[in-house]
């Protein structure tokens, strides 16, 4: 959390991520560049350069796009989702060399601007097999730069979470131009079973993680819908004991998501919506006597939906009482940052 | 694990997600070395092409300005008593043909070069028995007259063929890039040929592989016809000739070029050229 912007709000965590991951990545293409030298000694320089970005970028975007299911299959995957934005521009990074290599090696130096001849120099659109893959990894290149560019909390704030969570949604579109990019260009080259067996593995692995992510969603979903004892506009919501000391249960009621938390034998419920990267704060847990996103810690205490001092974030907040050893909830949302009073456990 | 909750500003990730994290980060780390490895090894085979980008040498031939520039080198007398030359293609720099750097030397000299013995430095590109040279230095690249006088050179024609194979664009095919076809590569023999390197045709097989010089039935480029088939296994027919140690084919654009199913059988006899 930060009331400014700053570059890159450094922490320790961040900082061994980060380590990691030039490590993951310098190993990769060290291990690549070496055994190109050792086995293919006549390949060029610059040809090894794009085979080993190109791979690279492309294993990387696969691996940022598991995250996001793996986490929520299992939240011991969370510290990989805590500096995901980091992982992203880097690999949009190793993608841009490979793509201005393949530029400069392809279509500089000839009759006619690079750009353009990427456009034209291969005019067969109308054919699968011919298709002019680069175009594809030039389109996916220009989504990847668009979310790079904007990954900051900068662009966060001021596009506002959903059209910002809506742009950073068209990684699936680069990793759908990425799959045919592979497959109509280095795939037909190569034709060997191990990379073609890669390519399947890596989007059936990606396909399928996100397919179980989306069913157990899904089954939870129905969980928490499930509500249709009503009094005076309160759901009856199940009883105390079912949720944990300083965790939360997660209800859908008339289109409200909200997410009702226990802790210090007091009840009290918020909108399950981080105004961060609209976390599912009900995942969370109460830290120091917040409410702490599980995606990026960002906290807001539970009786009143409010930042601590000096942050600014808000959300909505409910009524909740308790009756009958079970907790009740009203649906109808109060404005961001309204105190409403905790229901008390006896 | 149980009321573990990971908070990435905390300065320490609790037991359960320290150790998750540690069987994660030394899988990927085992899991990209491997990839790594794979890709690398299950590579088709790279042409033992050579291109010298350092190293300049000058040549002494008799300077072939159209259709396919080059220089012809003597190389001996044959048995039929014939003179026999070994032609060095030329090709310009970058994306280039060798043809604006000849006019260019022409007009600087103010004499045409065609036909006559010239000293020419450039860059070396050679692969499979054959030789090319980039002017990559403009006007530099004429060192000057030399006393090599032109003679008839072996020029014959072989017959109508028809031939299976792949145009490709020979300064990346001989040595420039490695590789220098296929279609990742196809963009850029494209540009090449479009820059007015002159399309070559190979025929590969089994037993080894044949180049063809590609121009029309009257022997004139088609840089500008082939474009569209660059890198696709295509058949086209025509007479080929033989040009001193080059073969050329002349393509009869009537019949014009016929793409073929991509990755047609490798294992098959060598679709050498068959008589129609």
């Amino acid at each position: 959390m930060s009331i400014s912007y700053t570059t890159v709000q450094w922490n320790r965590q961040k900082r061994r991520y980060d380590r990691i991951m030039l490590a993951i990545m310098g190993g990769y293409l060290l291990t690549f560049a070496a055994a190109q030298f050792i086995f293919y000694p006549n390949l060029t320089p610059e040809t090894t350069i794009i085979r080993a970005t190109g791979t690279l970028a492309y294993f990387m975007l696969q691996v940022i796009l598991c995250i996001g299911p793996l986490s929520r299959l299992d939240s011991r995957f969370m510290p990989l989702l805590y500096n995901r934005r980091h992982l992203g521009v880097t690999m949009f990074l190793v993608a841009l060399v490979h793509g201005l290599f393949n530029i400069v090696q392809f279509h500089a130096l000839g009759n006619t601007d690079p750009l353009l001849s990427l456009f034209i120099s291969n005019t067969n659109y109308g054919s699968v097999m011919l298709f002019p893959f680069q175009v594809l990894g030039f389109f996916a290149l220009l989504i990847l730069f668009l979310m790079a560019a904007t990954s900051h909390d900068f662009w966060l704030k001021n596009l506002g979470p959903r059209t910002w969570k809506s742009l950073h949604m068209m990684v699936y579109v680069a990793y759908a131009l990425l799959v045919f990019h592979v497959m109509l260009g280095v795939i037909e080259l190569e034709q060997s079973p191990f990379w073609i067996g890669l390519t399947g593995v890596g989007v059936m692995t990606v396909v399928g993680l996100h397919v179980t992510a989306a069913a157990l969603e899904q089954k939870r979903l129905m969980s928490q819908r499930a509500f249709d004892l009503v009094q005076e506009g309160y759901f009856d919501i199940g009883p105390i004991e079912a949720i944990a000391e300083n965790r939360a249960k997660i209800v859908f009621l008339e289109g409200e998501n909200i997410a009702i938390f226990k802790y210090e034998n007091k009840i009290s419920a918020v909108s399950n919506i981080c105004r961060h990267q609209h976390g599912p704060l009900g995942e969370g847990a109460i830290v120091d006597g917040c409410i702490t996103c599980p995606w990026h810690g960002y906290q807001y205490y539970p009786h009143n939906g409010q930042s601590p001092p000096p942050f600014t974030e808000k959300l909505e907040t409910y009524d909740v009482k308790i009756a009958d050893g079970n907790v009740w909830v009203h649906p109808k949302p109060y404005p961001e940052g309204t105190e409403r009073p905790a229901a008390l456990v006896a | 694990m149980k009321n573990e909750f990971y908070i990435g500003w905390q300065d320490k990730a609790p037991k359960a997600y320290a150790k998750k994290m540690r069987a994660v980060v030394i899988s990927l780390f085992l899991l990209v070395i491997l990839i790594a490895l794979g890709l690398v090894l299950t590579q088709k085979p790279v042409a033992e092409s050579t291109f010298e980008p350092t190293q300049l040498r000058t040549l002494d031939g008799i300077l072939v300005k159209t259709p396919i520039p080059c220089l012809k080198m003597p190389t001996g007398i044959n048995t039929a008593g014939e003179q026999e030359y070994q032609r060095v293609l030329l090709i310009g720099f970058g994306k280039h043909g060798a043809i604006p750097t000849i006019e260019a030397i022409e007009k600087d000299q103010n004499q045409s070069l065609d036909g006559k013995g010239v000293q020419l430095e450039g860059k070396l590109i050679y692969y499979d028995g054959k030789l090319a040279m980039e002017l990559s230095n403009g006007l530099a690249a004429f060192k000057g007259i030399s006393n090599l006088k032109g003679q008839a050179s072996i020029q014959k024609l072989l017959g109508e063929m028809s031939l299976k194979g792949e145009i490709l664009d020979p300064k990346c095919y001989l040595g420039v890039m490695r590789p220098g076809e296929g279609k990742p590569h196809r963009s850029c023999a494209i540009r090449c040929i479009e820059g007015g390197i002159p399309p070559l045709f190979r025929v590969a097989g089994k037993q080894g592989q044949q180049y063809f010089f590609a121009l029309d039935s009257n022997g004139t480029p088609i840089n500008d016809k082939v474009a569209k088939f660059v890198a696709d296994e295509i058949q086209l027919c025509g007479a080929v000739e033989q040009w001193d140690d080059w073969y050329v084919v002349k393509v009869d654009l009537e019949q014009g070029f016929t793409r073929l199913q991509p990755y047609w059988a490798k294992d098959t006899e060598v679709p050498m050229c068959v008589s129609r």
